[in-house]
């Protein structure tokens, strides 16, 4: 524009608007528009703009969020934090007294004296070599505490999935990342494979085939098998590991034998420990086992002789052999044959009277301690422990509230949309154990698939106190304050626990509680994610 | 447009109950006057900050500083002018520990336009844009012309106020305000003709 030195500029224009000019200036440039079109005009548009920004800014057009509906309470945060942190304390004393020591206890009861949890669960040799040295439980739960500590640090700083993927990523990594494997042979049969009879292999040896597997000759290391079927006659100097439909071992084992199969028959002698997971299993007349013997199985036949403790969760046992030391059994029936022998202590619980031959030989009478199916509802105790439960999940609950307070009105919120959060619940119910499952099978997939279970769990368990929040909602209205969310989620923790003690309706109300409860926890969480996703994206 | 428009009305002696009874520890009253401002607080952290995530927890921490420094409040001021004093500061922390800023105060008006812009051209954005366009243009401006442009237009903050939150001299509150509009101009006319290039690409 050539009319500079008659015009006033643009910033001269909006401070003459927005009445930030001195008198003077004011006076120039009112007597200035009045004989200039153009600068009216400027003007006009930059008042129109004005308004505009304003009506733009000011426009109402998002509604506040549930999270924010309650006022801030002063020392709220503190108050959470030091009731999670006592709560994390008792829970992790809880968890280490009552279940970590124990299965410690039993795992170096069945054999394994690294004290190593992990190792024991996952038969961490079998997968890799040197996996037991990283993954100790300390080292486990010392990264996880880091990554929790980390993701805390940076929530502030970086996006919440950013942070959580980078953690989780490096939790994977520090997992993955074990020391350098041994050499093993790896065979893969097409479809099956056979160790022919006189052969040797000087090594590990690894086999997967989609049908039959023989290993006739020996093996001078470990043999670890994926197959169908198995059937080992030879001689293997190491641990046999395996995964199959069908194993059968009749040569002599060295080491370990660790199993899960369908159909599990034993007929040689195992030099140290076996543990099973077994649909059917028999240890024959002529298999010894020089260490202990811990299993889960539906169907199972002893007639051989076990060394050591024999520790066993399951359906049916059938003892005709010769135990050395204490049996621990827990199972639906126990019978103890006329030529069974039992050197140690013999502890049994179960839901019918065990069956014991007056000829077997027994070191000392049998602790027996027959539970019911089902609930007792005549016994106060079983009041108690509804009492008790209801009371941790509204520890939980107020944990969620105090902590977490967004998250959880989200969740509560998302409950309201019955329908989707019954489907979203049943599908990640169902499906995420089955994928967490299937990716432990992997060896870098095992980190993941042991975090997304311990996560499954815990989203189960905290699904009842988004529905009670919902159910309380309903009963005493929507309030303002963390007292009424308290209130709420105390009487709605205490229908539902009624309901679900109710004959006949309290496993369909469980299913039900969970399952939405779990839907509407992923539809927050989704919530919350996606608007990073899509930013990343 | 005063300030008052973005809540629900309050009378003054109202208010001055309501606060004289927080301050006292009524938890009630409490709840009410958060009731009354958290979302227009809401909205102004939303404009101010990248995600919606950040406001929610904004609106929080703001009130959570309100309730603390309450007693530190002049009731011969507006209240409203102090409550935005106190989100501004606080979204203005929150970008400044995120970036550094980059826009220095020096230079910049060399850098402005002296002719006059089309008027014609402004009409135009002005009917061609919705609100919700111009919010996420908004969002790509730089964190202080954002912050200038919410300051006046939003929180209705006079230049001396928001010369005092920004830390910028009074005399440059205006550039920085018209500097704010041209780019605010600048990616509302990008988008535009995006949005029409999409549009041709589509038809082709």
């Amino acid at each position: 524009m050539s009319h500079l030195d008659d015009h006033f500029d643009e910033v001269t224009g909006l401070l003459y608007l927005e009445r930030q000019l001195d008198e003077g200036r004011v006076r120039e440039v009112s007597t200035h528009l009045a004989s200039c079109a153009a600068c009216r005009e400027l003007l006009r548009a930059l008042e129109s703009e004005g308004v505009w920004l304003r009506q733009a800014l000011l426009a109402e057009d998002e509604p506040i969020p549930a999270r924010l509906i309650a006022a801030p309470e002063r020392d709220g945060a503190n108050w959470g934090w030091i009731a999670s942190f006592g709560l994390a304390v008792g829970g992790a004393y809880t968890l280490w007294s009552g279940f970590v020591e124990p299965w410690l206890a039993q795992a170096s009861q069945a054999g394994f004296t690294q004290g190593n949890l992990l190792t024991m669960l996952f038969f961490s040799g079998a997968f890799w070599k040197g996996w037991d040295v990283m993954r100790s439980l300390t080292q486990f739960l010392a990264v996880a505490t880091l990554g929790t500590v980390a993701v805390w640090l940076l929530r502030k700083q970086w996006r919440r999935f950013t942070a959580i993927a980078f953690v989780m990523g490096a939790l994977v990594c520090a997992l993955a990342l074990p020391p350098s494997a041994q050499a093993a042979d790896v065979e893969r049969g097409n479809p099956s494979y056979t160790l022919p009879a006189g052969q040797e292999v000087k090594n590990d040896l690894i086999v997967t085939a989609a049908q039959r597997t023989r290993i006739d000759g020996d093996v001078d290391g470990d043999l670890i098998v994926f197959s169908n079927v198995v059937t080992v006659s030879g001689h293997v100097k190491g641990d046999i590991i395996c995964f199959a439909q069908a194993l059968r071992v009749d040569g002599p084992v060295d080491g370990n034998v660790r199993v899960w199969a369908q159909n599990l028959t034993l007929n040689g002698p195992i030099g140290k420990n076996v543990i099973a997971g077994a649909g059917a299993m028999e240890l024959g007349q002529k298999a010894v086992v020089g260490g202990t013997m811990t299993f889960f199985s539906g169907a199972t036949d002893l007639n051989g002789r076990v060394s050591g403790d024999l520790l066993s969760f399951g359906g049916d046992l059938e003892i005709d052999g010769v135990l050395g030391r204490d049996a621990t059994i827990r199972g639906d029936r126990l019978t103890i044959g006329p030529s069974a022998q039992i050197g140690g202590k013999l502890k049994y619980e179960g839901s019918r009277q065990p069956d014991i031959s007056p000829s077997a030989k027994l070191a000392g009478p049998a602790d027996i301690t027959i539970r019911h199916r089902g609930p007792d509802y005549a016994s106060p105790r079983y009041y108690w422990h509804q009492v008790l439960f209801w009371g941790a999940a509204f520890l939980l609950g107020l944990v969620m509230l105090l902590v977490a307070p967004g998250f959880s009105s989200d969740a509560v919120h998302a409950s309201r949309r019955i329908g989707p959060a019954l489907v979203f619940g049943l599908v990640f119910g169902i499906a995420t154990p089955i994928v967490a499952i299937l990716v432990c099978f992997t060896i870098v997939g095992l980190g993941i698939g042991i975090a997304g279970l311990l996560l499954w769990a815990i989203a189960v368990y905290s699904a009842q106190v988004i529905t009670a929040s919902w159910l309380g909602e309903k009963l005493l209205g929507a309030g303002v304050g963390v007292g009424g969310a308290i209130g709420r989620l105390a009487l709605g923790l205490g229908v539902q626990q009624v309901l679900m003690t109710l004959p006949y309706v309290r496993w369909m109300a469980f299913f039900a509680i969970i399952a939405w409860g779990l839907g509407a926890l992923v539809l927050a969480i989704y919530k919350r994610m996606r608007p990073q996703a899509a930013a990343a994206a | 447009m005063d300030r008052h428009s973005t809540t629900e009305a309050m009378s003054e002696a109202e208010l001055a109950q309501v606060l004289s009874q927080v301050r006292a520890g009524d938890a009630d009253a409490w709840g009410e006057l958060y009731r009354r401002y958290a979302p227009a607080i809401f909205r102004f952290c939303r404009r101010l900050l990248p995600a919606r995530e950040d406001a929610e927890d904004a609106t929080t921490e703001i009130f959570m500083k309100v309730r603390q420094k309450l007693g530190t409040y002049d009731s011969s001021r507006p209240f409203t002018a102090w409550l935005y004093k106190v989100a501004s500061n606080h979204c203005w922390d929150t970008l400044r520990r995120r970036r550094i800023r980059q826009d220095l105060e020096t230079g910049d008006l060399d850098t402005l336009p002296l002719e006059h812009p089309d008027p014609g051209q402004l009409e135009r954005l002005q009917t061609e844009h919705t609100s919700k366009e111009v919010r996420t243009g908004l969002a790509k401006l730089p964190d202080r012309a954002r912050m200038a442009l919410v300051l006046r237009y939003y929180a209705d903050m006079s230049y001396d106020e928001i010369a005092d939150t920004l830390g910028v001299r009074r005399a440059f509150v205006g550039v920085l305000l018209l500097r704010a509009r041209h780019q605010l101009r600048d990616a509302l006319s990008e988008s535009g003709a995006g949005a029409q290039r999409a549009s041709a690409g589509g038809k082709s």
